[in-house]
C-alpha cells in the first residue's frame, strides 16, 4: 500500500516537476543557429557589453542588445537569398571563454562573435574562425586606416571586420595638478597631452611633495598595479618606454634588452620611490580605478570608455567631481606611446556553408552600412568617414585621430595571447615585491612568454598553413 | 565547612571568569565570521566608488536603493531567482529520494558486487565536474536540454556525494530493527518508508542544505546549459551584468546580496536538522 502510493507520488512529483522545466526550455537546435530549410536560415550572434541602444544608451529600452537585434531587423528586410532570423545573445567578458570553448567542443559555436579583438585572437589562431578577406572591399579599406586593419590580420588573412575601437592612455586629475602647482603640464580639456620623459618625472616628484595633504589625504601619484592577468596593456606600454619592440619580425618575445630591462628598472624605482600607490602587487586595474575617482591617485590608465564613464559618473554625482583630461604614456624618445582594442565581428567555421555565407553577408551588412556604421560613435570610430561626421558633437575623435601614428599593437597578434597575459603578471609582482631584479623579471618573463608563444604556434593554423 | 564554602565560591569565580572570556572569545569570532555579511549588505547602499574609499565608510554615509532598483529594473531577475530556486529545489528533492534509496540498499541489504559498486559510486567523488562538462554538453545537448532547466537539473540528481552521506546515516541504525519489523512481516519498503527514513531525517536535512547550496552555486555547469536570457540563473544572470570595462562595485554586491539571501533563509530554517545532521552521521553502532 504504501510502497505504491510512496512511487506513485515519486513518479508524479518527477513527472510534473521536469515538464516545468521541459516548458522554460527552448529547442537547443534553433538558438545554436540550426539552418531549417533551404530558404530560412538561422544564425546566432554574440557579444560581450559594448554600448546600449541602437544608437544612444538614451534611447528607450536601450540595451546591448538592441544594435544587433536592429541591424538583424534591418538586414532581413532586405536580404534576398534566404529568410534569415538573427538570435542575438549578450554574455559576460568572464563568461566569454568557459562558453565558447565548451560549444566549440560540443559542435556549437556561435556564428558571429562580436568583441575586442585582442579577446578573441587565439580562436584564429586555432582555427574556430574564418578569413573574411572575401567581405572587405576597397571602399572600406580606403575608410579605415592601415593601422586598424592590421590589428585584425592574422597571417595574411582578415579575421575580424573592424567597428570602432577603444584607445588607451592616461588620464589625470588636473585640479590636482593644480594643487600641487603643475600647471604648466596642462593639456587642453578635448587634447591628449603629450609629456616628454623627463616632465612626467618631474610632474610625478612634484605631485608627491606638493599635493596639499589637507585636501587630498592619503593621495599617490600614478597608478601601477599587478595582481592578476588584467595587469597587461598599460605594463606592456610602460615595458615599451625606453624602446624596446617587444615583439620580432617572427612573433617572439624580445623584453630581454637593455632596453627593456631598463623599462623594468623605471617601474621599480618609480615604485620604491612612492610615486605610485603602494602594494602594487596587490592592486588590480579594477581597483586603481576607483583610487582614481576617488581623487587617491593623481594619474591612472584610462580608455575611451572607462573615461566616458568616469565623466557620466561624475555628472551624476555618483562620484566626486574633478577636472579629468587626458594624456599620453610617456617615451624616453619623447614621441608618446598609445594602443588600442579594436573592436569588431568574427565569423566562426560552423561547417555550415550556408550559415557561414550568411554570417558573412550579415557582418558585411552592419560594418559598412551607413546607418548602422554611425553607432561606432558609441566607441571610437574606425572609419574616418565616421570620425569625421561626429567631430563637432565628440571632439576628441580629432585626438583619438592624431594619436593613431603612434599607435602599437600591444598583442602582437600572436598565438597564445592570452596564455601570455598569465605569465607577465607572476613577474611584475616578484620585481615589484623584490623577489626579482628587473633583469630577472625581463628575462624570465622573455623565457616563459616565448614557451607559450611556441607551443601555441604549433598548434596555430596560422603558422602551420 | 567554611573553608570549603570559600573554595567553592573561588572555583565558581574562576568558572565564570572562565566563562566570560570564553563568551567574548565567541561574540568575536561571531563579528568577524559576520562581518563580510555586514560589509557586502552596506556596500550595496553605497555608490560603486565609495565601496573602495580609503579610509573605508565603516557605515553608508548616504544610502541608495538604486543598485537594487537597476538589479531588479534592467533585466529578468525575478526570473532568473525563480530559476534558481527552482533548479536546486527539484534537483535537491530527486537527489534525496534516489540516494535515500541507493544508500538504504547499499547499507542494509545484502547483494553480490555491493562493496565493488560501492566504491565505484565513491570513486566517481574524486571526478571533478569541471573535467566531465565537455561530454556532459554532448549528452544535454543531444537529449535536446541546453537553454532548459531540465539540462540543469537532472546532471546534478546523477552524483554519489548523497548516496555516500546518507549510507553513514543508515549504518548507524541497528540491524535488528529492520530484522524485528521483517519478522513481524512489514515489506523491505515498508521497512525502508517507515522506519528507516524517519530515523534519517537529520542527514536528510544536512543532504538538503549542502546539495541546495552546492547547486545554487553550481555557475559553470548552469553558464553553459542556461545560454539564453529567460534560462539563465541567479548567479549567471549576476555575473553578466558586470562588465569588464566599467566595474560597478556596488552594483555587484547588491547582486551577490540578492543571491545570498535565499541561502541564508534556507540555512536558518533547515539549521537544526543541519547541525544534527553532521553529528549523527559520524556516529555507528
Amino acid at each position: 500500500m504504501f510502497k505504491k502510493r510512496f512511487l506513485a507520488l515519486t513518479a508524479a512529483v518527477v513527472l510534473v516537476l521536469s515538464i516545468l522545466a521541459g516548458c522554460t526550455g527552448k529547442d537547443p537546435v534553433k538558438s545554436n543557429g540550426e539552418s531549417k530549410s533551404k530558404d530560412q536560415v538561422e544564425i546566432s550572434v554574440w557579444l560581450t557589453p559594448q554600448w546600449k541602444g541602437v544608437m544612444d544608451p538614451s534611447e528607450e529600452g536601450a540595451d546591448y542588445d538592441s544594435f544587433f537585434k536592429y541591424a538583424a531587423e534591418k538586414f532581413s528586410k532586405q536580404y534576398k537569398d534566404h529568410d534569415v532570423k538573427v538570435n542575438v545573445q549578450v554574455v559576460a567578458g568572464d563568461q566569454r571563454d568557459e562558453l565558447l570553448n565548451v560549444n566549440l567542443n560540443g559542435g556549437t559555436p556561435p556564428d558571429i562573435f562580436f568583441e575586442s579583438v585582442f579577446a578573441m585572437g587565439d580562436y584564429a589562431h586555432r582555427g574556430a574562425l574564418v578569413p573574411l578577406n572575401d567581405i572587405v572591399d576597397d571602399e572600406a579599406k580606403k575608410d579605415i586606416t592601415q593601422n586598424y586593419w592590421e590589428n585584425v590580420t592574422f597571417g595574411d588573412d582578415v579575421y575580424f571586420y573592424p567597428f570602432s575601437h577603444m584607445p588607451g592612455t592616461l588620464a589625470y586629475n588636473a585640479d590636482m595638478f593644480k594643487a600641487a602647482g603643475l600647471e604648466e603640464y596642462l593639456g587642453g580639456e578635448n587634447e591628449i597631452k603629450t609629456w616628454s620623459l623627463a616632465d612626467y618625472e618631474k610632474i610625478l616628484k612634484t605631485l608627491k611633495t606638493d599635493l596639499p595633504k589637507d585636501k587630498y589625504s592619503n593621495a599617490f601619484p600614478m597608478a601601477l598595479y599587478a595582481l592578476n592577468n588584467q595587469a597587461d596593456t598599460w605594463n606592456l606600454a610602460y615595458l615599451r618606454m625606453f624602446g624596446n619592440e617587444f615583439f620580432d619580425g617572427k612573433g617572439n618575445l624580445v623584453i630581454d634588452d637593455a632596453k627593456g630591462e631598463k623599462a623594468a628598472e623605471w617601474l621599480k624605482k618609480i615604485y620604491k620611490d612612492g610615486l605610485t600607490n603602494p602594494g602594487v602587487e596587490s592592486v588590480s586595474s579594477n581597483d586603481v580605478n576607483a583610487m582614481f575617482q576617488n581623487q587617491q591617485l593623481a594619474i591612472s590608465f584610462t580608455n575611451s570608455v572607462l573615461f566616458n564613464n568616469a565623466k557620466a559618473d561624475m555628472e551624476s554625482g555618483k562620484t566626486p567631481k574633478f577636472d579629468l583630461r587626458l594624456a599620453n604614456i610617456p617615451s624616453e624618445s619623447g614621441d608618446p606611446l598609445t594602443f588600442t582594442y579594436v573592436t569588431g565581428a568574427a565569423v566562426f567555421n560552423t561547417e555550415d556553408e550556408t550559415r557561414m555565407k550568411v554570417s558573412k553577408d550579415f557582418v558585411k551588412f552592419f560594418s559598412t552600412d551607413p546607418e548602422l556604421v554611425k553607432a561606432s560613435k558609441n566607441g571610437v570610430p574606425v572609419r574616418t568617414s565616421v570620425a569625421e561626421e561626429f567631430k563637432a558633437e565628440k571632439p576628441l575623435f580629432e585626438a583619438y585621430d592624431k594619436n593613431a601614428q603612434y599607435m602599437f599593437n600591444f598583442t602582437g597578434n600572436v598565438p597564445g595571447y592570452s596564455q601570455l597575459r598569465q605569465v607577465l603578471y607572476p613577474e611584475l609582482q616578484a620585481l615589484y615585491t623584490g623577489q626579482k631584479s628587473a633583469a630577472e623579471a625581463v628575462k624570465s618573463y622573455q623565457e616563459s612568454g616565448n614557451k607559450v608563444i611556441e607551443e601555441s604556434k604549433a598548434n596555430s593554423v596560422i603558422f602551420n598553413k | 565547612m567554611m573553608g570549603m564554602f570559600r573554595k567553592g565560591n573561588k572555583n565558581k569565580k574562576k568558572k565564570e571568569k572562565i566563562d566570560i572570556i570564553l563568551n567574548g572569545l565567541v561574540i568575536f569570532f561571531a563579528v568577524l565570521n559576520l562581518f563580510p555579511l555586514y560589509w557586502l549588505f552596506t556596500s550595496s547602499l553605497k555608490n560603486s566608488s565609495d565601496v573602495v574609499k580609503m579610509p573605508p565608510d565603516w557605515f553608508p554615509k548616504t544610502i541608495t536603493f538604486s543598485n537594487y532598483v537597476d538589479v531588479f529594473n534592467n533585466q529578468p531577475a525575478f526570473r532568473w531567482a525563480f530559476n534558481s530556486i527552482f533548479v536546486s529545489l527539484v534537483s535537491t528533492i530527486a537527489l534525496i529520494i534516489v540516494s535515500c534509496l541507493a544508500a538504504y540498499a547499499f547499507s542494509k541489504l545484502k547483494f553480490k558486487g555491493k562493496n565493488v559498486i560501492f566504491i565505484i559510486f565513491i570513486s566517481s567523488l574524486m571526478v571533478p565536474k569541471e573535467v566531465m562538462i565537455v561530454p556532459l554538453f554532448r549528452i544535454i545537448q543531444d537529449l535536446g536540454m541546453v537553454n532548459s532547466l531540465n539540462g540543469m537539473i537532472w546532471p546534478n540528481v546523477a552524483t554519489a556525494f548523497g548516496v555516500f552521506m546518507l549510507k553513514g546515516f543508515f549504518d548507524s541504525i541497528p540491524d535488528s530493527l529492520r530484522e524485528s519489523a521483517r519478522i513481524d512481516g512489514a515489506s523491505e519498503f515498508t521497512v525502508f518508508y517507515r522506519i528507516m527514513v524517519p530515523m534519517v531525517k537529520p542527514g536528510i536535512g544536512a543532504l538538503f542544505i549542502l546539495n541546495f547550496v552546492q547547486v545554487w552555486n553550481d555557475y559553470l555547469w548552469q553558464l553553459v546549459v542556461g545560454q539564453d536570457e529567460n534560462s539563465k540563473t541567479l548567479m549567471v544572470g549576476i555575473a553578466t551584468l558586470m562588465q569588464d570595462l566599467n566595474p560597478n562595485f556596488a552594483y555587484k554586491m547588491a547582486g551577490a546580496t540578492v543571491a545570498a539571501v535565499p541561502m541564508l533563509l534556507i540555512f536558518i530554517f533547515f539549521q537544526k536538522y543541519f547541525t544534527s545532521g553532521i553529528s549523527i552521521g559520524a556516529v555507528k553502532e
